[in-house]
């Protein structure tokens, strides 16, 4: 079985690729519409150099060759959501080629090339006789990655899509809602011929499509029928395939370069522009810088690249061992609160800080911790944190028998607990408590 | 300037000239009154690009030539008449009439932008916007006894016009008067953010720099009428007579660039033809219940003109999967040869100098007998030119027995307008330009 993808990801530029229109979700349909966008005669195209730019960040991020010079290209054909009757794309010299992208830091998928294009309008049925066309979206920009057929199982498909899309969310800075601007044509071949799933959006459904597929092939192929060329649609609801069409020949699209906007000279352009480390690339030197499992760092990275970087900081201030097992712990499990609540990391490191130097307890530094990323003041929290301390100390004074039967039975501890409860009226949470009375015992077993 | 508002519906009758013309008859506060192509987009007249499949349409912008005419003080009097989409030598290719000789009614004022050098001949000091693909200034320039100029592609932003072939259009002038279009081509000339193909060089200057030497490529010559002929071989002496060193050569590449033009026009054309589908913009008629290819189809049909779809069928086929390498790239690099081939001449002359056509503007009953190769080949002196970029000019340089003016073709080398400009003027001074008679 060999399956390639053609991944299309929006860019997130504000304006559309080639006129001024916003790009934003908009009111009501043909609202973000100029002449530019609807094609009217006598219009031409002034490309978006964000756009370019984009496009060469995504070119460096999946390691491909980027030319000195690109061009544009017309691709015809007759849709009605297509208002020129061309779309602006890249046939020759497209803005990255001959790439490669290792999936899990493992094995080399190879990219064919990264192209740039415009989105076509969007044509809607409109009850049994009419459609409706909404040109909002056309001109949007696009970009079009295109690899070579090297995955052997839909599932390996998913995984590289699912890490495609982390790393590109992080090169180009797309936003979270970003998923559902990718698209992704699915090739597949069990036997000879190929079958392309068009526009099937999500991992999940990219995976679901290609099982399909497998399924549907193996069993014709089994059966000694032959598989036809065709295009398919994916019914996300059924989890099937349909025929669209079939593709006796390629279609011919007649490309011409695209005369109205010349020849760019991108050299310079590319190699001014540097990247930020994608997440699956930090993930690799993770591990081997610091020595821990690929697991780990991959964990570390898909929950967020901020949090890999929070490890190396913490690396830097104490050792590996300790940022290992804390970054592991509390922190990545209360990473996603402390993003929201948008405190300096410092304080995190600051914590830790004292932890190696003895001046706090681990109890100690988990509830510091824990209060800091919740975005509690800290200082407000040690006093509590001070208050609770004194209730339990002056119970177990007061009960030394207590300290000796928690020795022999664990569940005793729960004496203790209850009455700290009762005390304090539910000012703290249970848990909150059972490790502040584990600390205090600790001086005392 | 009054006066000609008053009767211009009436001069039209006669020549055909416009196909809209304004309804004022108070020239306002304008300055001067200008005509325009209607392959360039106009904001409050009907643009129709010679085309059925245009009819009603009102751009909602003016082409940037004509705005910075009316910035200038201009006041658009109408839209001339031309060959549907710019597709033809003579102008005939119009479903909305066609534009008379001013010389002889029964002849072509040329294409395809006959209706702009009909005004140009027919009113006085006028100044007429035109567009030039293959030869579609110079030839009417030279039909109907005019100066003709198109400045190197790039010097006036494209915006607004309705594309034939994008990396050959070129927006021009016509005038009788060569001060005129010395005036002018700096107003609209410069670099256009709404054209990315617009040019970055240094603005227009006019320092008067001479042409003093010609080349005159002998092949080209060959196949010209017997009164091109004399009438050129006269120029050259007055030309000498001005002090300007004439040399015969021979230039081999020219005979590559019809075939090289046709293929790249027509592959341009098609693709920017596919946007008339009746969805947007102009007609919108036919049966909507129709899937949208039916429909496509019916409307594309009905409306659009034979030569169109001639061209449309020719541009197609040259792009196609498989014999694109054959056509439409290796077109492409016959571009670059002639382009290096007058570079190569122009290293040792200031300009190069053929007939602008082979032949005096034929009468229309000999049009209809033409076949489309021999139609096409009528442009071959005005083709190389227009496929290398290079500013050219057609200029009057003489008449035939029936007194039908003819043109010479004055070729200098990219963003050297100057030079050509200059000679037009030393020209005007020398040769005695006859008007056509008008009426009242
Ligand atoms: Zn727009």
């Amino acid at each position: 079985m060999k399956i390639g993808l053609e991944v299309h990801v929006q860019l997130p530029t504000r304006s559309k690729m080639f006129c001024s229109c916003p790009t934003t979700d908009a009111e009501a349909p043909n609202t973000h519409v100029c002449p530019t966008c609807l094609g009217m005669p006598g219009v031409k195209p002034v490309m978006n150099k964000k756009a370019v730019e984009y496009g060469i960040k995504l070119a460096k991020m999946l390691n491909c060759e980027i030319p000195e010079v690109m061009w544009f290209s017309r691709k015809t054909y007759f849709y009605p959501d297509m208002s020129k009757g061309v779309q602006i794309t890249q046939y020759e010299n497209t803005v990255g080629k001959k790439g490669i992208y290792y999936v899990n830091g493992g094995r080399p998928i190879h990219i064919t090339k990264i192209q740039l294009e415009e989105d076509p309008g969007k044509t809607k049925r409109f009850g049994d006789q009419s459609s409706l066309v909404d040109y909002n979206r056309a001109g949007t920009p696009l970009t079009e990655i295109v690899t070579d057929p090297d995955f052997k199982t839909p599932a390996e498909a998913r995984e590289f899509l699912r890490q495609l899309i982390a790393d590109i969310r992080h090169t180009i800075d797309l936003p979270d809602d970003g998923e559902r601007s990718i698209r992704a044509d699915c090739n597949i071949s069990v036997g000879v011929e190929r079958v392309e799933v068009k526009n099937v959006s999500g991992l999940k459904n990219v995976e679901r499509a290609l099982t399909f597929e497998f399924v549907r092939q193996t069993k014709i192929l089994k059966a000694g029928g032959k598989i036809e060329r065709e295009t398919r649609g994916f019914d996300e609801e059924r989890g099937v395939t349909f025929s669209v069409r079939k593709k006796e020949w390629e279609a011919d699209y007649g490309y011409i370069n695209e005369p109205d906007l010349g020849i760019f000279h991108i050299g310079d352009l590319a190699r001014s522009i540097t990247i930020k480390e994608s997440p699956t690339k930090m993930a690799v030197r993770l591990s081997q810088e610091y020595k821990i499992d690929q697991k780990t760092a991959d964990q570390f990275v898909s929950t967020s690249v901020g949090l890999a970087k929070m490890f190396e900081v913490l690396v830097k201030a104490t050792d590996i061992q300790t940022a290992l097992s804390w970054t592991k712990g509390t922190i990545s499990a209360n990473w996603k609160t402390f993003e929201a609540c948008g405190k300096d990391p410092e304080g995190i490191t600051k914590i830790i800080k004292k932890l190696s130097e003895g001046r706090i307890t681990d109890v100690e530094a988990d509830i510091e911790l824990k209060a800091y990323m919740a975005g509690r003041d800290a200082c407000a929290i040690r006093e509590q944190c001070g208050d609770l301390c004194k209730i339990i100390e002056k119970y177990l004074d007061a009960n030394p028998e207590i300290v000796n039967e928690i020795k022999r039975n664990e569940k005793a501890i729960n004496r203790v607990i209850g009455h700290v409860m009762k005390e304090t009226g539910g000012k703290y949470s249970s848990a909150d408590i059972v490790s502040e009375t584990k600390n205090a015992l600790c001086h005392r077993l | 300037m009054k006066d000609l508002l008053a009767k211009l519906s009436k001069l039209n009758d006669k020549y055909s000239m416009f196909t809209t013309i304004t309804a004022d008859k108070d020239a306002g506060d304008s300055k001067f009154l200008f005509s325009a192509k209607d392959g360039l987009t106009s904001k409050d007249m009907e643009t129709k690009c010679g085309s059925r499949i245009l009819e009603g349409y009102r751009p909602v912008f003016d082409a940037t030539a004509i705005a910075k005419m009316r910035e200038a003080g201009g006041k658009l009097i109408g839209k001339t008449n031309m060959d549907e989409f710019g597709f033809g030598s003579f102008s005939t290719n119009s479903p909305f009439g066609v534009p008379k000789n001013p010389y002889d009614l029964e002849r072509s004022c040329g294409g395809s932008s006959g209706g702009a050098a009909c005004a140009a001949s027919v009113i006085e000091y006028h100044v007429a916007l035109g567009v030039s693909t293959g030869g579609s200034v110079c030839c009417p320039a030279s039909f109907c006894g005019v100066y003709g100029l198109v400045p190197t592609y790039g010097r006036v932003s494209r915006y607004g016009v309705i594309d034939n072939g994008n990396s050959l259009d070129k927006v021009g002038l016509l005038s009788s008067c060569p001060f005129q279009i010395a005036k002018f081509l700096p107003i609209i000339s410069g670099k256009d953010p709404k054209d990315p193909t617009s040019c970055c060089q240094p603005e227009l200057e006019i320092k008067g720099k001479k042409i003093k030497s010609v080349a005159v490529p002998e092949n080209a010559l060959d196949g010209l009428s017997k009164d091109v002929r004399s009438g050129f071989n006269a120029s050259l002496d007055t030309l000498r007579g001005m002090g300007i060193d004439v040399e015969m050569i021979t230039m081999p590449s020219l005979k590559y660039a019809i075939p090289a033009y046709y293929i790249i026009e027509t592959s341009e054309a098609s693709t920017n033809l596919a946007s008339y589908v009746g969805m947007r913009y102009g007609r919108q008629d036919g049966d909507l219940s129709l899937k949208f290819d039916d429909y496509f189809n019916y409307f594309r049909t009905e409306y659009f003109g034979d030569e169109t779809k001639r061209r449309i069928i020719l541009g197609t086929y040259a792009r196609m999967a498989g014999l694109r390498d054959r056509y439409y790239s290796k077109s492409l690099r016959v571009r670059l040869h002639i382009i290096s081939s007058y570079k190569e001449i122009l290293k040792e002359h200031d300009a190069v100098l053929t007939p602008t056509m082979p032949f005096v503007s034929p009468r229309f009953d000999e049009i209809s007998n033409m076949s489309p190769v021999e139609s096409y080949s009528a442009d071959r002196l005005t083709v190389p030119p227009n496929l290398t970029g290079m500013p050219h000019m057609s200029v009057p340089c003489g008449y035939d027995g029936n007194g039908m003016p003819m043109g010479m073709q004055i070729v200098t080398d990219h963003w050297q307008e100057d030079r050509l400009l200059t000679f037009a003027k030393e020209w005007g001074a020398v040769f005695d330009v006859r008007r056509p008679e008008v009426p009242l």
